[in-house]
């Protein structure tokens, strides 16, 4: 169990999410190898159904501390002060260090029923009311058969479920749980475990990660490589973006479809965005879904963690959402092609889209969560580039019950003084919209809107738009002139706080219509145009204060 | 004393020799019988057809899911057919899945418990997932570069093999507590030979018609014929 402790203490530098082993067994495990704890200091419940071991029972039956408090005695007592050091700093090591606690399943009944049985149901099936409108769907617990472990088998140590209950599941309806008192988090998994008595009847076995490699390039360019010999691309596209050839195919084992996950977006990842976390999804797969194990099936077992920093490199940890959008001032012309240099010198401002959920029909699991937004304008036009995944490019194709992809800015026709705006919701009967939309296949259209069913066109376009796809994104640029021509079109004027929401549909995903994911009201400014001011007066004033200052010199010089 | 153990010597030889004559067929069923299976169907094949839209170059352009094979006089393919009370040791032989033309091949791979091997003669990714309930289920990748893998099957039960690459893909472990079984040609025919005498209920089992049994006498050097008609 040497080996154990070791494992433990480097994957916990990771943080306490990535506390994958079996904490409760690393201060009792450093001196024997065969010692019963290995599994049992974190299933307290099953120790007496193991083989008799030197630890007093009656400890482990008041919880983990006294254990681990036995543990630590009958150590200083066989092998001195020296390892007992080495057991406690590995023990406090460990920032936001839990011991596993044994629970109480019957008080965990309790709060089951009143914060999980919603969802997961009152059996446990994952068949509660609320699950017709989740997606993906609410684990069944009587399956026994968890997503995310840390564990070589198919069975979660029991801080595995305690970690998800707290920290939730990201990119699904699971949120966490933090809000339930510790105690009540470990009565909980106590009481999931019940639903499937039988599966957990196997003790966890860790997982032993290869050695881990620290990111380099060299470490990303074989994580590259490896990607690509493994072709991940099948499922999460050549870029990661869950493009892939097999996405459609993919089914979990109840059944339900399944898409890859988005390997740019980590912090959508269910079982977390960190190194560990990821290295250990690679190694032993993601339960019930079509994500299978790779631990023996890279070139070499290293390789689980050059594909881990490859993985990392392709995107941020979070997507730092915006709360304003900056519109850049140029005083050359604004390129049309979304691929630009321009573009890419602009830092986007990644702005979160939600599900439409007030009219009907709504969209309660939107396909598009961000649209990154970048602009620019000189003295005659404005520019709107937007970046925005879509794994499935589509067209307006009724014969294939396909929708069209489609993204729109939303503007009030006039800019006021106040805070006043129309209804978010593309305006409302007293209060109007303009709207300025994409559509793949179809180009630019610019509408008034009051209200998501009464949309009226503009004639007389004066919006333009490009857009390319590649694999599994869309880039866009949407002009339009600075100035409008009527009222039903607002006017873009520098240094003004000009109110602004996206409205964004995956027509391959059946969005159409009140079927969107779409924003409230956001604020772009127009940066103030720099003038060449500021390159004329501060030396004229350095000029003058320096003759100033001479001519008191020689006052003074005079004088004197 | 010596004669004792000169006729022992002789009893050994001999069954040796029959031994070696039967070859890797079950053990301990000299003198045994043999069952001929026919095995049929009246309904119309059930063939899902599919567009491949990656590796075509090894799937080819269409996938075929054959969920009811019927070949010439109603015979139906890929029934398992087997004697589980019959006993006898398992065979030597290793048992092979090959995963070829994004195909399992064979499509019903009929075995004892113990060790499968897994191929990948497709030089592309495939990954073996298992639905099984007695034996652990797996899911492992087996990228082009990883082309035999072995797994163990210590549990009798029909387990579903699936690629989630290539959601077509699917095909059947029959893993047997018994060594005497066979799986029906395209003909709906099997045999199996060397069944110790004695009264047996046959089983047959098909993926998609399911199980069903027919009580059977086994005599020592004589054919039992039994035959089955599946509905749905």
């Amino acid at each position: 169990m040497i080996p154990a402790l070791v494992g433990g203490r480097s994957v916990g530098r990771a943080g306490p999410r990535a506390q994958g082993g079996l904490p409760g067994s690393a201060c009792c495990s450093t001196n024997r190898d065969d010692h019963p704890l290995q599994t049992g200091a974190t299933l307290p419940t099953r120790i007496p159904a193991g083989p008799p071991g030197p630890a007093a029972p009656p400890a482990l039956a008041l919880g983990v501390d006294r254990a681990r408090l036995a543990g630590a005695r009958r150590i200083l007592s066989l092998r001195g002060i020296a390892i007992a050091g080495l057991v406690v700093s590995s023990l406090f090591a460990v920032p936001g260090f839990v011991g596993a606690q044994a629970g109480d399943a019957a008080a965990g009944k309790t709060v089951y029923e009143r914060k999980c049985a919603g969802c997961h149901g009152e059996k446990g099936d994952g068949k509660g009311p609320a699950a017709e409108l989740l997606a993906p769907k609410p684990r069944d617990f009587t399956a026994g058969l968890y997503k995310i472990r840390s564990t070589a088998n198919k069975v979660p140590t029991d801080q595995d479920l305690f970690r998800i209950i707290t920290d939730g599941m990201p990119g699904t309806s699971m949120p966490p749980w933090r809000v339930l008192g510790e105690k009540d988090r470990w009565n909980l998994v106590a009481y999931v475990k019940t639903f499937a008595a039988d599966k957990f009847k196997e003790a966890p076995k860790k997982l032993e990660l290869p050695k881990e490699v620290a990111s380099s390039t060299e470490s990303i360019k074989r994580g590259k490589e490896m990607f690509e010999a493994i072709e991940c691309h099948k499922c999460h596209g050549t870029e990661g973006r869950a493009d892939g050839p097999s996405r459609a195919e993919l089914k979990d084992e109840w059944g339900h479809p399944i898409p890859p996950a988005n390997l740019t977006k980590r912090w959508t990842f269910r079982g977390g965005p960190g190194r560990t976390e990821i290295a250990t999804r690679l190694a032993n797969g993601v339960l019930g879904t079509p994500m299978p194990a790779f631990l023996d099936s890279v070139e070499k077992p290293e390789d689980i963690w050059h594909l881990t920093n490859f993985i990392l490199s392709l995107g941020p940890e979070s997507p730092h959402y915006a709360t304003l959008i900056q519109v850049m001032s140029t005083s050359g012309p604004i390129a049309d092609d979304p691929n630009a240099d321009l573009w890419k010198n602009i830092a986007p401002a990644n702005v979160p889209m939600m599900g439409q959920v007030i009219v009907d029909p709504r969209n309660f699991n939107p396909a598009i969560d961000l649209v990154a937004v970048r602009a620019a304008y000189n003295d005659k036009e404005i520019a709107f580039h937007l970046t925005w995944d879509d794994p499935t490019q589509s067209a307006d194709e009724p014969a294939k019950k396909l929708a069209a992809d489609a993204i729109a800015l939303q503007f009030p026709p006039q800019v006021t003084a106040g805070p006043e705006r129309p209804y978010f919701l593309m305006g409302d009967a007293s209060d109007a919209v303009y709207l300025v939309r994409w559509e793949n296949g179809k180009g630019v259209t610019e509408a008034t809107a009051n209200g998501p069913t009464k949309i009226v066109p503009i004639q007389g376009g004066e919006a333009s738009a490009k857009a390319v796809y590649a694999n599994g994104q869309y880039r866009l640029v949407i002009k339009r002139p600075l100035a409008s021509k009527d009222t039903a079109r607002p006017t873009f004027a520098p240094a003004v706080f000009m109110p602004v929401a996206f409205q964004a549909w995956d027509g391959g995903a059946g969005e159409s219509g009140t079927k969107m994911s779409l924003t409230s009201w956001y604020y772009l400014r127009l940066e103030e145009p720099q003038s060449n001011r500021r390159f004329v007066i501060p030396p004229v004033v350095a000029v003058l204060t320096l003759a100033v200052m001479l001519l008191v010199v020689r006052v003074a010089n005079r004088r004197a | 004393m010596r004669k004792v153990i000169g006729a022992f010597l002789a009893i050994a030889l001999v069954a040796g020799v029959a031994v070696v004559a039967h070859g890797p067929g079950p053990a301990g069923a000299q003198g045994g019988g043999t069952i001929e299976a026919a095995v049929t169907y009246a309904g119309a094949p059930v063939v899902e057809k599919l567009k491949v839209n990656k590796d075509t170059e090894k799937c080819g352009t269409e996938a075929v899911i054959e969920r009811v094979v019927v070949g010439s006089n109603k015979g139906l393919a890929y029934a398992v057919v087997s004697v589980p009370g019959a006993k006898g040791a398992a065979k030597a032989v290793k048992t092979t899945v090959d995963q070829h033309g994004c195909k399992f091949v064979p499509h019903v791979t009929v075995m004892t418990p113990g060790e499968l091997d897994l191929k990948n003669s497709d030089d592309i990714l495939h990954n073996i997932h298992t639905y099984s309930t007695a034996n652990p289920s797996i899911n492992k990748a087996q990228p082009k570069f990883k082309k035999v893998m072995m797994e163990k099957f210590e549990k009798p039960e029909m387990i579903k093999l699936t690629c989630d690459v290539h959601s077509w893909m699917q095909g059947w472990v029959a893993v047997m507590p018994s060594p005497f079984f066979g799986v029906t040609d395209a003909n709906g025919a099997t045999k199996i030979e060397n069944v110790p005498p004695g009264k047996y209920t046959v089983e047959v089992w098909h993926e998609t018609l399911g199980k069903q049994t027919k009580d059977v006498e086994v005599k020592a050097g004589q054919t039992a014929k039994v035959a089955f008609e599946m509905k749905k």
